[in-house]
């Protein structure tokens, strides 16, 4: 008996505890409630894809901190914007549970993620049926925008523009380098947003005149991928495209270059692919390789010098792609409450529905203006194709397609050399 | 055919690093009877040490082994004597200590999210070194030399440690325990201490397993859990506490994994590993090599 009671009165302090911490977290922001715009970002902050959550995060800090330390948002009374941050691992679940808790509990007024397309997906059903708003920067599966949802905003092009221009690449080299280009293999990742572009390159190789050689998903949790290479080694594909997570993407990077495997062209589509520590971990190996990105660093926009060097003093590394997606994402966002002049989550969709941004610090997208359509996707979302190579600075990415876009001086290896 | 054969090769070479890989899990298990859920973020922690050693001396990788052993001898052998014993001190009249799981599952969460603090999401790998990318090259096959040295080091590992369980004085105590820790204890071991020996000597084969996988695979915080789900399909196929069935059971699933792609999607070969699995546990639930009758 003694020791329930014991017992009681431990729980009863950790109750009052617990309750005392709750106010003092929950006074703050009741007091400023009308001085605080609260944005909930969930993206992948740990697990296999925490590289990619954590620039992102470093991006969105970096538009946040410019906006906040510009005066915030003058219609509401220079209200600053504060940041949530809530972890994925890349569970598309954990995404579910934590926008329902940013939604009920953190009381967000906005929502942003998720990076991993099977994250997104789940998640907007969540911000719908609350009517949050939710902005999603990167996830490209052509799903997420139709569902009919009204509250959704992707800044980022979706893959059935990623695949086509990937294919209209391949038709312009081959027609500028007289290459001839048959055979076809596509290896992908096993998520939504692997399946997603697989679909799309079969219709395309279909109409283009491919062969399909090797139709080859794999699972992005491998641990050793030498099978699905020997795989390719054997199909003998001259186009490999591939759609990898980081770590897969450095895997078969490097298994690829073992078995000696030189198709004329390796295409990969952002992802893994254009993570920064991809370029360090696969080095050599990854010479040569081509990627689909919607921004790279030569971008020809006068703003950009100054936005890589502020981004690297920030982050440490170069500005990827989806970084500059999730940076543009929070200027859009505080362009859409600017005019809101409201917290009212109808109010924010509105203004974000009605967004036709073309000036300020967004502008760093390679593209003159954001607009969303009516499924809620950026009409003007832009892509170009990049190649790993040396010009004498130690591997970087060059930009050679479009051809309008190409870096200055650079000539693209296609076919890689077989050597 | 010959395809078939050089899918097989590469099976049993990768098949037994993943048994390398389980191999600690199963060691601790027979002592403890204890489910070490940190396991895979003790290899993570082993890839480091293996990394960190070969990038900032520039030996040769498995060079490191004399480094990375060792230290991870020590890291497992204090986590269990500092933070794992008390708990099963407390749990000590219970035969499998439920809140020692949980703990270990704390020590996973914790080590993964420290590691992720201190090196940062960054995917890391050799670069330069002697291993990277070498292949041998005979009669069309490709095989890899860094897997092929690691299908070494296995076999190399596990008939050590099998000697060390047989002929030495420790060994003997730590069998003895692992049989029966009352009656051990009567004996006149100390078993609190045999189970961080036990500990130690997990986390020195996962370090072992970690300087084998850094050569040819990356190191980032998260890794561990890649290995950690396939360790225990492993060491449950081959017998929970055995350490020849960790290995058989590591080239059964590095088999599937190699040759099955080649007639199906690589995907499928997971759901083939799982269903085998289910097949072993229906039909013979102590795994190809475990006791059947448990002490």
């Amino acid at each position: 008996m003694k020791k329930n009671m014991a017992l009681g009165k431990r729980i009863l302090v950790f109750v009052a505890v617990f309750a005392l911490l709750g106010m003092l977290a929950g006074a703050p922001a009741s007091f400023a409630a009308d001085k605080v715009v609260k944005v909930g970002n969930i993206e992948p902050l740990s697990g296999p894809s925490a590289s990619v959550g954590q620039q992102g995060k470093c991006a969105r800090d970096l538009a946040v901190e410019e906006i906040n330390a510009a005066g915030g948002i003058k219609s509401l009374g220079g209200a600053k914007i504060e940041m949530v941050y809530a972890d994925s691992e890349s569970k598309p679940e954990k995404g579910v549970a934590e926008a329902e808790r940013l939604i009920n509990t953190e009381k967000v007024n906005v929502l942003t993620g998720c990076w991993n397309s099977a994250v997104t997906y789940p998640t907007t059903a969540v911000a719908e049926r609350y009517g949050i708003p939710f902005v999603v920067p990167v996830s490209v599966a052509d799903k997420i925008t139709e569902q009919g949802f009204k509250t959704v905003f992707r800044i980022a092009a979706k893959d059935g523009w990623w695949t086509r221009d990937q294919f209209a690449f391949l038709k312009d080299m081959a027609k500028e380098t007289n290459t001839k280009l048959e055979t076809v293999a596509f290896v992908y990742e096993n998520g939504d947003w692997g399946k997603g572009f697989a679909e799309q390159w079969k219709k395309l190789a279909e109409k283009e005149g491919f062969k399909v050689v090797l139709d080859e998903p794999y699972p992005s949790t491998a641990t050793d991928l030498s099978p699905v290479v020997q795989k390719i080694k054997r199909a003998n594909p001259d186009v490999l495209l591939l759609v990898s997570n980081a770590a897969d993407a450095i895997l078969l990077t490097n298994t690829l270059a073992e078995y000696k495997v030189k198709p004329k062209a390796i295409v990969g589509s952002g992802g893994g692919h254009a993570d920064p520590s991809f370029l360090k971990a696969a080095a050599k190996n990854a010479q040569y390789v081509f990627d689909i990105v919607e921004w790279e660093t030569d971008v020809g926009k006068p703003m950009v010098p100054a936005f890589n060097e502020k981004f690297k003093t920030k982050c440490g590394y170069n500005p990827a792609g989806e970084s500059v997606d999730a940076y543009v994402a929070m200027y859009v966002l505080a362009d859409a409450l600017e005019r809101a002049a409201s917290l009212d989550p109808k109010a924010i969709r509105d203004a974000l529905a009605a967004t036709k941004l073309s000036s300020g610090p967004a502008m760093v997208a390679s593209y003159d203006a954001i607009e969303f359509d009516a499924t809620g996707q950026n009409k003007n979302a832009a892509l170009c194709i990049v190649q790993i190579n040396d010009m004498g600075k130690g591997l970087e990415r060059l930009t050679v397609w479009p051809k309008s876009a190409r870096h200055a001086g650079y000539t693209p290896v296609f076919p890689a050399p077989q050597q | 055919m010959l395809y078939v054969l050089e899918d097989a090769i590469n099976g049993i070479l990768i098949g037994s690093i993943y048994g390398l890989t389980a191999m600690g899990l199963t060691v601790i298990f027979g002592v403890l009877k204890v489910i070490n859920f940190a396991h895979g973020s003790m290899l993570m922690v082993g890839m480091y040490v293996a990394y960190w050693a070969v990038t900032l001396s520039g030996i040769h990788p498995y060079l490191a082994l004399v480094i990375v052993a060792p230290v991870m001898y020590l890291f497992g052998y204090y986590l269990q004597d500092i933070i794992i014993k008390p708990i099963f001190k407390a749990e000590k009249d219970v035969r499998e200590p439920i809140t020692v799981i949980i703990v270990t599952t704390g020590v996973w969460y914790v080590l993964d999210n420290l590691s992720l603090l201190v090196f940062g999401p960054q995917y890391r790998s050799l670069q330069d070194n002697p291993l990277r990318g070498k292949m041998f090259e005979f009669g069309g096959m490709m095989l890899s030399v860094p897997k092929f040295w690691g299908f070494v080091i296995a076999l190399v590992t596990a008939a050590g440690v099998y000697f060390f369980f047989q002929k030495t004085r420790m060994g003997r105590a730590i069998r003895a325990t692992s049989l029966d820790r009352e009656s051990a204890s009567l004996m006149g071991i100390n078993q609190y201490r045999i189970y961080n020996v036990a500990f130690g000597i997990g986390a020195a084969i996962s370090g072992i397993a970690g300087a084998v996988l850094v050569p040819f695979n990356n190191v980032y915080p998260s890794v561990g859990v890649l290995f950690d789900i396939k360790g225990f399909i492993i060491v449950v196929l081959g017998g929970l506490g055995s350490l020849w069935g960790a290995l058989l059971g590591g080239i059964i699933v590095g088999l599937i994994e190699s040759i099955g792609p080649q007639f199906m999607a690589a995907t499928w070969t997971e759901a083939i590993v799982y269903a085998l699995f289910l097949v072993v546990l229906f039909v013979k639930p102590s795994g190809l090599f475990g006791e059947k009758y448990d002490w």
